[in-house]
């Protein structure tokens, strides 16, 4: 790397995951290696079924890896706030209830967690939903609500796990679009899977573009372009296609 | 939803049965009326029991004392179905300790413990509520087991992510997301229980509707037995919708 993008925040470490079935062994990582710096959008990007939901379960403490070490520079602070494939809101949950969620667990004081948790639903523009069931949502009212549970745990990186893959194409640019107007407001770590390569050069400061099974680091790119990025400016088209001859993205 | 014409539809449908269901027991009926009373028999036969009470108990005391057996029962049923339930639907190993044994109690019918209940409690209330528990135990506890077993995976997750202790994951995610699948384990249960009670109540009784059958039998008073069977049809009836409407309270967050 030959520019400094800032303090590290987390480091992986030669991580490698098998899964061991009766017939088989399963590689779906092999051998990672990537430093994820304080407050950058990077986004991991590599065809489907293949190690980037295990990646981010490791970084989230869910699995660990069969080799290697997942470090957070600082050992104290490691919680995460994590955002599913498919939206996880609990639908015998209130908006407000999930989202303060995180903060109940953690035994916050009750008037506390409910002005924090109605900062982050004004934040994630759900004003005026708090008391709606996920059932009286749509599929991307659902993921603000999620969105806004992770950034309740007051996480030190932000998982989102391929978040906006259900939604149709239309509230997919506009969650795009959110997701970084959130970002920008209240700055996070956020590492981001995804397999459209699109949505990763409209997002990230980095991609990280992963090859088919087992996961390993094919290509960084390290995204200069301005922000608001526009789908259809050249230097965004460049290299789009660019990043779409060295992918095995078999879409 | 219903628009009012097809209410409207749905009640006359409903209404023409029941008149054809009527006529048909008149016709049926006429014939041998010593046997099988005529539907104004029947009626008046159940306005007199208003009047006459049968043991000295009221109809309102007869059918009081059945409810309050099955919702004993039920009661009973639910703190340890849906208690156990929990446990075993969570914990492999308890589940697998104790799993053999449910599945070989039940299939044994509440009717073929009834002797050795009576050998042991005699014929008190307490036989009699453990008769109804015993009928309705299974489906709540088996629904449990199974409910708190197929929790969708993303959810759980969800609750390790947050760090959520067992007690916390049990109680914000667990439960509810089993409760649907528990409440229609009640509902049967319900249903089950209120037949074994009928059962229970003809074997050794002095109260209860089906008290008012064998009375019925004894006494050669057929109309009674009729009195007290559509009783037991619509009293069972009433407590499966008073339970619908529980359960819509209690799940209203499901897609509809």
């Amino acid at each position: 790397m030959d520019e400094q993008l800032g303090t590290i925040k987390v480091k992986l470490r030669n991580i490698s995951k098998s899964f061991y079935s009766r017939k088989e062994v399963f590689e779906a990582v092999d051998n990672i290696s990537i430093d994820v710096y304080e407050n950058e959008f990077l986004v991991l990007l590599g065809p489907g079924q293949c190690g980037k939901t295990v990646l981010l379960n490791m970084i989230s403490g869910l699995e660990s890896p069969t080799e290697g070490t997942v470090q957070f520079t600082d050992n104290n602070a490691t919680d995460v706030g994590f955002v599913f494939q498919k939206t996880a809101v609990f639908p015998w949950k209130t908006v407000m209830e999930n989202v303060e969620l995180p903060l109940e667990l953690k035994k916050e004081d009750k008037t506390e967690r409910r002005k924090r948790a109605q900062y982050l639903i004004d934040l994630v523009g759900l004003n005026g939903f708090e008391n709606s069931l996920p059932k009286q949502l749509s599929g991307g009212m659902k993921q603000r609500v999620g969105i806004a549970r992770a950034y309740a745990n007051n996480p030190q990186v932000l998982l989102m796990d391929e978040p906006f893959g259900a939604l149709d194409a239309q509230t997919r640019y506009q969650m795009e679009e959110e997701v970084l107007r959130i970002w920008e407001q209240e700055k996070r770590t956020v590492i981001f899977v995804t397999n459209n390569i699109e949505e990763a050069v409209y997002l990230a400061d980095r991609v990280i573009v992963l090859s088919s099974c087992p996961a390993k680091v094919k290509e960084i790119y390290n995204i200069k372009l301005q922000r608001p990025r526009d789908y259809v400016n050249q230097d965004f088209l460049r290299l789009r296609e660019a990043i779409e001859k060295n992918t095995d993205l078999a879409l | 939803m219903r628009t009012k014409n097809q209410k409207i539809r749905d009640f006359v449908l409903s209404a023409i049965s029941v008149i054809v269901l009527i006529a048909l027991w008149c016709a049926v009926s006429t014939s041998k009326p010593d046997f099988f009373p005529t539907p104004m028999a029947t009626i008046e036969r159940l306005v007199k029991l208003f009047e006459k009470p049968i043991m000295k108990v009221s109809i309102w005391g007869h059918i009081f004392a059945s409810l309050k057996r099955v919702l004993f029962a039920i009661g009973a049923s639910i703190i340890i179905g849906v208690g156990l339930g929990l446990i075993m639907g969570w914990n492999k190993k308890v589940r697998a300790a104790i799993y053999p044994i449910i599945m070989t109690l039940r299939p044994i019918p509440p009717i073929a413990w009834i002797p050795l209940i009576i050998l042991l409690f005699g014929v008190g209330e307490f036989p009699k509520v453990l008769l109804v528990f015993i009928g309705s135990v299974f489906p709540i506890l088996l629904n449990t087991i199974s409910a708190v077993s197929m929790v969708d995976d993303m959810y759980l997750k969800v609750g390790k992510v947050y760090k959520a202790n067992t007690w916390q994951t049990l109680h914000h995610i667990v439960f509810p997301a089993s409760m649907p699948t528990i409440l229609a384990g009640i509902k049967i249960a319900i249903s089950s229980g209120w037949m074994v009670v009928v059962a229970a109540e003809m074997l050794a009784s002095k109260s209860g509707l089906g008290f008012l059958i064998t009375r019925g039998r004894d006494s050669y008073d057929v109309a009674l037995i009729m009195v007290a069977m559509i009783l037991i049809g619509i009293v069972g009836a009433a407590l499966s919708i008073v339970f619908s409407f529980i359960e819509r309270r209690l799940c209203g967050w499901m897609s509809s």
